[in-house]
């Protein structure tokens, strides 16, 4: 017995540590961990003062609509643009009766330092005038420390690369409802844009029932 | 009298070196990710590994311990690639020497291990590194999904190109170990 107990106990030992540090083997990035942190769906979306294209302030909380939220930087040399290209997709892939009356696209910039209202407002623009209810939009009069703790809440980690500047970012979208409870978490690099409208559709059915 | 003074220096040698990697050279193996995972984690292994020689540790002979042992290796191996464990280590320097201190032991438990074991056993073990390293090479080398916040894509992909190269090279030397295990002459032995 002693002879199998002690591979057995160091196997449980090591199995644990590794289970804890994973949250119980599902999250192996801190883009995971970070979200699966914040708590199970649904679950209530912090509320935040932001300014947008336009220079208008507003608070998430005072959104009477559902929300679809994204996170980018402008400096990104890739993946944010890949990602606003497929929420474009996204947006035109949605039934007109739902975006802009009952639906808004909310893209937030994290670059404090580097971005601002004008430089938003000209990068919404590569996007065509035809995107009503897609607003773009800045942390407002938020310290960089609350800001990260609200990335944190929501789910989002964020790290810049000292020797680069890069941020290093998660790129969900977060489907918000209309209690202000995150609904839904998509990932659009493994979810196809087909599967995420689908999804946001039946949030809209599921609330009409 | 002789033997004394050299483990002394050799003790001093290694020590120096962790030192020098752990400290001052840190921020520039953790610049980039094949640094990180391809050198500064085998230089420790490499140290626990030579202290173990140095001070002439007993070599492992009892089976259970041996097994208990090398689960516990594999597990750590296992534990600092992990997206998560390699991010906070670049990001925090004090989580980093954990990763140092840990792959030191690794080192100074896998060389009297590794020499007490029965055969079966150690051609199992190496042979399942070199698995391990190359299913982790082809993931780091075929996602294009960032799976570390610390590095990017193309560091991912290239830290996959070299983990497939030294877990092919690891998986040579397992066959060689086995086929020269399986000779008649050594089994008669």
């Amino acid at each position: 017995m002693k002879r199998i107990g002690i591979p057995l106990l160091s196997l449980a030992f090591c199995l644990f540590v590794l289970w804890k540090w994973t949250g119980g083997f599902t999250s192996f990035t801190v883009f995971s961990y970070t979200l699966n942190a914040a708590g199970s769906l649904p679950r209530v979306c912090p509320d935040m003062a932001l300014i947008d294209q336009d220079s208008s302030v507003f608070n998430l909380d005072g959104k009477r609509k559902y929300l679809l939220i994204n996170f980018v930087y402008l400096n990104c040399p890739y993946v944010c643009h890949k990602v606003n290209n497929q929420l474009e997709q996204i947006y035109h892939l949605m039934d007109s009766s739902l975006v802009p009356s009952k639906l808004e696209f909310i893209t937030v910039s994290f670059d404090t330092d580097n971005d601002n209202v004008s430089k938003i407002k000209k990068y919404r623009s590569y996007f065509g005038s035809a995107i009503s209810g897609w607003t773009f939009a800045l942390p407002h009069q938020t310290s960089a420390p609350s800001f990260t703790h609200w990335l944190r809440k929501l789910g989002v980690w964020k790290y810049q690369v000292p020797s680069s500047g890069i941020i290093n970012h998660s790129i969900y979208l977060f489907l918000v409802s209309l209690d202000k409870q995150i609904v839904h978490v998509f990932d659009p690099a493994r979810e196809n844009n087909q599967k995420i409208v689908q999804q946001i559709e039946a949030c809209f059915g599921e609330s009409t029932l | 009298m002789f033997r004394g003074k050299y483990v002394v220096v050799a003790i001093f040698v290694i020590l120096a070196v962790f030192l020098v990697v752990s400290f001052p050279m840190n921020e520039w193996f953790s610049e980039t990710m094949s640094r990180h995972q391809l050198l500064q984690l085998p230089v420790m292994i490499v140290l626990g590994a030579a202290s173990a020689l140095t001070l002439n540790c007993k070599t492992v002979n009892v089976v259970s311990w041996g097994i208990a042992i090398l689960i516990f290796i594999a597990a750590s191996v296992v534990f600092w690639m992990l997206p998560r464990s390699i991010d906070l280590a670049v990001i925090h320097p004090l989580f980093n020497r954990v990763m140092h201190f840990n792959m030191m032991l690794v080192g100074f438990l896998l060389a009297p291990v590794l020499r007490g074991m029965v055969f079966e056993i150690r051609i199992l073990f190496i042979g399942m590194m070199s698995v391990m390293l190359l299913a982790t090479g082809f993931a780091l080398k075929t996602f294009d999904v960032l799976l570390c916040s610390s590095f990017t894509i193309q560091q991912q992909h290239e830290t996959g190109f070299y983990l497939i190269l030294v877990g092919f090279s690891l998986f040579v030397i397992t066959v060689v170990i086995f086929f020269k295990g399986l000779n008649p002459g050594n089994i008669a032995a």
